[in-house]
C-alpha cells in the first residue's frame, strides 16, 4: 500500500529508472534483500568517490582527466543501481570536464551531491517501510 | 530489525553456498573482471541467477594472475592448443574458465588490453565478453576484431546475459529434469567443438530463433 505508493513516486518523479527494477528482480527467497545490499554498497562507494572529487576540485589548476575519471566511476555505479537523476548530473559534469569549464564543474558537482543526498534520503525512507 | 530472521537468512545462504560448492564441477565458470564494486556485485548476481559459477576480480592484472599469465608464468602460446581444447584448462591443476567477462574502461590494464593478452595465450579459445557504459561503435568494432565474443552495454540486465545463452546453456545439465538427457548430449558435443572457430558462426545463427523460446526456460532453470 504505502510502500508501493512511495516506490511508484520514486519512478514517476524520475529518481529511479528501470535498472532499479532489474535489481529488485534479482532478489529471491534465499537473497530477498539484494537491492538493499547493492544500494548499501553504492552509498559506501559514493562516499569514497565524492571525497575524491572534492579533493580533486580543490586543486589548482584542475586536473580534468582525473576529475573525469572519478566522475566516470560515480556515473557508472549510479547507473548500475538506476539512480536516474544522479546519473544525469554526472553526465553534465563530464561534459563540463571535457570543455574544461571550471565554473560548470563546480556548479554541477554541487548538483550531483544534492541529487545523491536526496536519493539516499528517499531510499532510506522507502526501505524502512 | 529482527535478529532471528537475520540468522535464518545466514543459515539459508550458507546452505546455498555449500550446495554451490558441491556443484562447482558442473557449472559454467565465468571470470568477471571489473574495477567497480557495484558492477562486480551485479554481474555476480546476474551470472549466479543464470546458474554460473563466478569468480570476480577487480583488475586486468588480477585476472592475468588468476589465469597464471603474469610474469611469464605460463608457457608461451606456441604450445599446441589441442591438448587444452576439450577441457579448456590451463597448467594450473583443474583450473577451468569457460568465459571471461571484462569491463572495458579500467585503471591500469583496460579490458581491451586484457582481451589481447588472453587471445595471445593458451587461454585464447576461451570466449571473452567486453562490457562498457559507453556506446562507441569504433571501440566495439575494435574489440570484436580482436576476438571478443560479444560487447555488452552497461548497465547490465538479465536480457543481456541471454545474448550469451549459447555458451551458458551448455552448463545447465542437471537443473532441468525434463530435458536432462538431451541437454547432456548437447553439452558433451559442444564442449568438444567449442574451440573451433566455425562453431562461433553457428552459435550466432542459433541465437535469434532460440532466444525468445529460451527466455522463460532460463528463469525456470535457475538454481536457487
Amino acid at each position: 500500500r504505502q510502500v508501493s505508493l512511495i516506490r511508484q513516486s520514486l519512478f514517476d518523479q524520475g529518481f529511479l529508472d528501470e535498472q532499479f527494477i532489474q535489481l529488485e528482480e534479482l532478489g529471491d527467497d534465499a537473497n530477498p534483500n539484494f537491492v538493499e545490499e547493492v544500494v548499501s554498497l553504492y552509498y559506501r562507494d559514493s562516499v569514497r568517490l565524492i571525497h575524491n572529487l572534492e579533493q580533486a576540485l580543490e586543486k589548482s589548476p584542475l586536473d580534468y582527466n582525473k576529475l573525469d575519471e572519478y566522475m566516470h566511476q560515480f556515473k557508472g555505479s549510479s547507473s548500475s543501481i538506476g539512480a536516474k537523476k544522479v546519473k544525469a548530473e554526472c553526465t553534465q559534469f563530464k561534459e563540463f570536464c571535457m570543455a574544461e569549464y571550471r565554473e560548470g564543474c563546480m556548479r554541477t558537482f554541487q548538483q550531483v551531491k544534492r541529487e545523491y543526498t536526496t536519493l539516499k534520503k528517499k531510499l532510506e525512507a522507502y526501505f524502512q517501510v | 530489525m529482527e535478529l532471528k530472521s537475520d540468522i535464518e537468512d545466514t543459515l539459508t545462504q550458507q546452505k546455498q553456498q555449500k550446495q554451490e560448492q558441491q556443484q562447482e564441477q558442473h557449472h559454467f565458470h565465468v571470470l568477471a573482471v571489473d574495477d567497480s564494486l557495484i558492477d562486480r556485485k551485479l554481474l555476480e548476481k546476474l551470472l549466479k541467477v543464470s546458474s554460473c559459477q563466478v569468480t570476480c576480480v577487480e583488475s586486468g592484472d588480477k585476472a592475468l594472475e588468476y589465469l597464471g599469465l603474469l610474469d611469464g608464468l605460463e608457457c608461451d602460446a606456441t604450445l599446441s592448443s589441442s591438448s587444452f581444447s576439450s577441457t579448456q584448462s590451463s597448467k594450473q591443476e583443474g583450473l577451468r574458465v569457460n568465459m571471461i567477462m571484462t569491463d572495458y574502461c579500467m585503471p591500469g590494464m583496460s579490458g581491451y588490453d586484457l582481451l589481447k593478452r588472453v587471445k595471445g595465450s593458451s587461454w585464447k579459445d576461451v570466449p571473452v565478453v567486453l562490457m562498457s557504459s559507453e556506446n562507441v561503435p569504433s571501440r566495439i568494432s575494435m574489440c570484436l576484431e580482436e576476438g571478443a565474443e560479444e560487447f555488452l552495454l552497461k548497465p547490465l540486465q538479465l536480457s543481456d546475459l541471454e545474448k550469451l545463452q549459447p555458451h551458458l546453456l551448455k552448463s545447465i545439465d542437471h537443473s532441468c529434469e525434463n530435458n536432462t538427457k538431451s541437454n547432456k548430449d548437447k553439452n558433451v558435443d559442444d564442449d568438444n567443438n567449442n574451440c573451433k572457430s566455425n562453431n562461433k558462426l553457428s552459435k550466432r545463427k542459433a541465437m535469434s530463433p532460440e532466444t525468445p523460446e529460451r527466455r522463460p526456460k532460463l528463469k525456470g532453470l535457475a538454481v536457487l
